[in-house]
């Protein structure tokens, strides 16, 4: 077809030289006769048209080789708005119209088209898994080449405004001044991706950079345009014909400017908020990030829910979204003391809850293997969690704790899902049901490193180093973690008693007494809300009930601390002052346990007291040896 | 190094080669080309589309896996969930933020944490149990849902149709 057509042009434009060489029989007279003759004029022009194509499609053969279908389309779209931007130029320029200029304008968009697609080429480096050295000669030729072009262009026009005034050249000045910025964001880029490349590990500010080049750019474009809009208002008209390509600037500008915004919030939250994911958590989850599907060797970040992802994905992730991509936590809404304050004991199950998420969080997804994929899920933190391994989440679960009060440690650690759950919906379950469907009780997660402290934790405790500090409130925190299961158990035993109606006191108060730490401070501070747990129908005997128990409860939170006393001691921890922090840690826990449904804040704001606490007595008594 | 668009597919290609799931084969069109695949997908046994195997083009954008990539069966397709030009209406498909259909949870959105295989067979378990709340063929979801003898004789005529046989 293109043969076709050039062959027909060439045979054009041999025959009307030819005729008009035969008619005069000299040069002279032929070429006035030809430029005499519009029909002649007409064929002489298409001929230069076609002869500019060719040198095109030779100049592309030599600098790009074959386009690909995508480059092909992308640079017929833009070729068409040039042209009819270029007609809309002309509208303009009406009495300069000439053949001169025509000449110029072709320039100019053959010289767009060969930016366009260097630009293409250059982006498409990033995507295409080998590039030769032909490549690099290449790219890095055309680049050179149309920068020295454009600028050349620039400075000619900036000479023949300066000289003769303002004429069509500040228009083709300023094409060529916006070209710049194209080629030179194209070689900035190129230089990074070509850099990245060089390199055999992912080069992590690739994306920062990419991101303010864009945004430095953009902004001398918006500039350029503006100042360009301004002077043709004054001089000609207004410049309909930049509106498109300036509205696209724009846009573009506002998408950088709100992407190094993100970018910056993103990188500013994580620094602050999450912790880097030490070398033990990466071991302990599958050690891949479940982004880009590659180790995480370093420089990875840990989530408030537990989730691992490296720090430059997670990145790129935040500026998006601030979600986490595993479990959708709103990673802005929850407050940041979980994830300092999370025990390491947590960590396997939270591992575990990581895993089971994905088939949770998008059940559509794993539609065909969630009966396959759930127990191997869970499988981890079965060894964790007596109760967990054939009692899988239900989907609900990690949602509820997640948005309400940003907890998911806490709902991933605790005590097995089966008890939590009667006591989770309160409201929507009758207290027959919870006498027909009794849950099983499990006793709470005991401290499995009371017996087996080898003699390397138990020496990594000792001493009055920054390890061994950290070491003791780790453990200080695991009995934290026990507390507070046992502060959620024992709720639990209560709301069951009262639905039972049970009437011998001794009954409950023993029941109570075997995991007193919460029941005692719970219905004193708030028997309206435990109350409030059951039907209007049952709350009348449940208060009595209630308040029965609290009275009992008092006698039994002495003994309950002195139990919790011992515990401590055993564990190892600091022998002077335990009583009262005992009962302190108990108080605390207990009443944030109580509290737990209601106030979210109050319980963060509790667990940094406490955290508080217990690290200014581990200075005290630290200083005291 | 590549770009990590590119890893990241690589890896997913070299994950689905070793152990793919049943019933699905999906690859790069060309291997020059990693951010445009096709893949094949056996209709789910016990379903209208039993038997057939359905081609579809996958197009990943450059900023993969934080964005998802766009699907589009490229045989005939009569589907709740399928458009009539072959484009797939599946909430996994669709970022966080827009919502085509106006209901679709976040929960069920694309994340990075999705891949092609958790796509794929997301569309298998869509071809076995269509929703006909998203009319993205309406169509299809009234006669699926009020004439099913009807629909599952259409099914049956597409499938011998890709296996190209006589209908």
């Amino acid at each position: 077809m293109q043969l076709l057509i050039s062959s027909v042009c060439m045979a054009l434009t041999s025959a009307v030289i030819g005729y008009a060489y035969y008619q005069k029989q000299q040069f002279y007279p032929a070429v006035v006769y030809i430029t005499k003759s519009n029909a002649s004029m007409g064929v002489i022009y298409i001929q230069f048209f076609v002869i500019v194509l060719m040198f095109a499609k030779l100049l592309r053969k030599i600098f790009l080789g074959t386009l690909r279908a995508a480059e092909f389309e992308h640079l017929l779209e833009r070729f068409w708005y040039a042209l009819t931007e270029t007609c809309l130029a002309f509208t303009v320029f009406r009495d300069d119209f000439n053949p001169r200029f025509v000449a110029l304008f072709t320039v100019l968009l053959f010289l767009k088209s060969f930016h366009w697609l260097a630009e293409e080429r250059v982006d498409f480096m990033e995507r295409s898994p080998v590039l030769g050295w032909l490549f690099h000669i290449r790219v890095g030729s055309l680049l050179t080449m149309l920068g020295i072009l454009d600028y050349v262009l620039l400075m000619h026009a900036y000479n023949s405004t300066l000289v003769r005034g303002p004429t069509v050249q500040l228009v083709f000045g300023f094409e060529y001044a916006i070209l710049l910025t194209v080629i030179a964001s194209t070689a900035i880029k190129y230089v990074l991706h070509a850099a990245e490349m060089r390199t055999d590990t992912p080069w992590e500010n690739k994306a920062v950079f990419l991101l303010y080049t864009e945004l430095v750019i953009g902004l001398i474009k918006v500039v350029l345009y503006i100042l360009f809009v301004v002077i043709m208002a004054k001089i000609y008209a207004l410049p309909m014909f930049v509106f498109r390509p300036m509205f696209f600037t724009i846009r573009n500008f506002r998408k950088a400017l709100n992407d190094v915004i993100m970018s910056r919030r993103a990188i500013r939250n994580m620094n602050t908020l999450y912790p880097d994911a030490t070398p033990e958590e990466l071991r302990q989850s599958d050690n891949i990030c479940i982004i880009c599907r590659e180790d995480m060797v370093n420089h990875s970040k840990k989530l408030p829910c537990g989730h691992i992802f490296h720090t430059t994905c997670l990145r790129s992730w935040f500026q998006r979204q601030q979600t986490c991509p595993t479990c959708r936590l709103n990673i802005l809404r929850t407050p940041a003391v979980n994830s300092t304050a999370m025990p390491r004991a947590a960590d396997d199950a939270a591992a575990a809850g990581a895993a089971a998420a994905p088939g949770n969080a998008a059940p559509a997804a794993a539609g065909a293997q969630p009966a396959a994929a759930a127990p191997v899920a869970v499988a981890p933190g079965g060894d964790a969690n007596q109760g967990r391994g054939n009692n899988p989440l239900p989907p609900s679960f990690a949602e509820l704790f997640g948005d309400t009060n940003g907890l998911p440690n806490l709902a991933g650690m605790m005590t097995p899902p089966p008890p939590v759950m009667p006591m989770l919906p309160p409201f929507m379950m009758p207290p027959q049901l919870v006498y027909f469907t009794p849950p099983p009780l499990p006793p709470p997660p005991m401290p499995q490193d009371l017996t087996k402290f080898t003699i390397e934790e138990l020496r990594a405790m000792e001493g009055h180093q920054r390890e061994q500090i950290e070491q003791r409130l780790k453990l200080l925190r695991n009995i934290n973690l026990m507390l507070d299961s046992a502060g959620i158990m024992m709720s639990q035993y209560q709301s069951l008693a009262a639905s039972l109606q049970l009437n011998s006191v001794p009954a409950t108060t023993a029941a109570a007494a075997a995991a007193a730490p919460a029941s005692a401070p719970s219905s004193d501070v708030a028997p309206g809300s435990s109350a409030a747990y059951d039907k209007p129908s049952t709350s009348a005997m449940a208060r009595a009930q209630l308040e029965e128990e609290a009275a009992a409860h008092q006698v039994n939170a002495t003994a309950a601390a002195a139990v919790e006393k011992v515990t401590i001691e055993d564990l190892g921890a600091d022998e002077d002052d335990v009583p009262s922090t005992a009962t302190e840690t108990v108080s605390l826990v207990s009443t944030s346990e109580a509290d737990f449904d209601e106030n979210s804040s109050e319980l963060g704001e509790l667990r940094k007291r406490r955290l508080k606490f217990l690290e200014e007595r581990n200075k005290s008594s630290t200083s005291a040896e | 190094m590549a770009g990590s668009a590119l890893r990241r597919l690589m890896a997913e290609y070299k994950q689905l080669t070793l152990d793919p799931p049943e019933g699905i084969v999906a690859g790069p069109i060309s291997e020059d080309n990693f951010f445009e695949w096709e893949a094949l997908i056996a209709g789910p046994e016990g379903t209208c589309f039993e038997g057939g195997v359905f081609p579809a083009r996958l197009v990943f954008p450059p900023d993969y896996p934080l964005s998802p990539p766009k699907m589009k069966f490229t045989c005939d397709m009569f589907h709740p969930n399928i458009f009539a030009d072959g484009r797939v209406c599946i909430s996994i498909l669709h970022a966080p933020g827009d919502d085509p259909m106006g209901y679709e949870l976040s929960a069920e959105r694309w994340s990075p944490v999705q891949s092609v295989e958790k796509i794929l067979l997301s569309v298998v378990s869509m071809l076995a149990e269509p929703n006909d709340e998203s009319g993205a063929n309406v169509d299809a979801a009234i006669m699926w849902r009020e004439r099913r003898e009807e629909f599952n004789s259409i099914a049956r005529r597409l499938v011998r149709k890709t296996l190209g046989l006589p209908q």
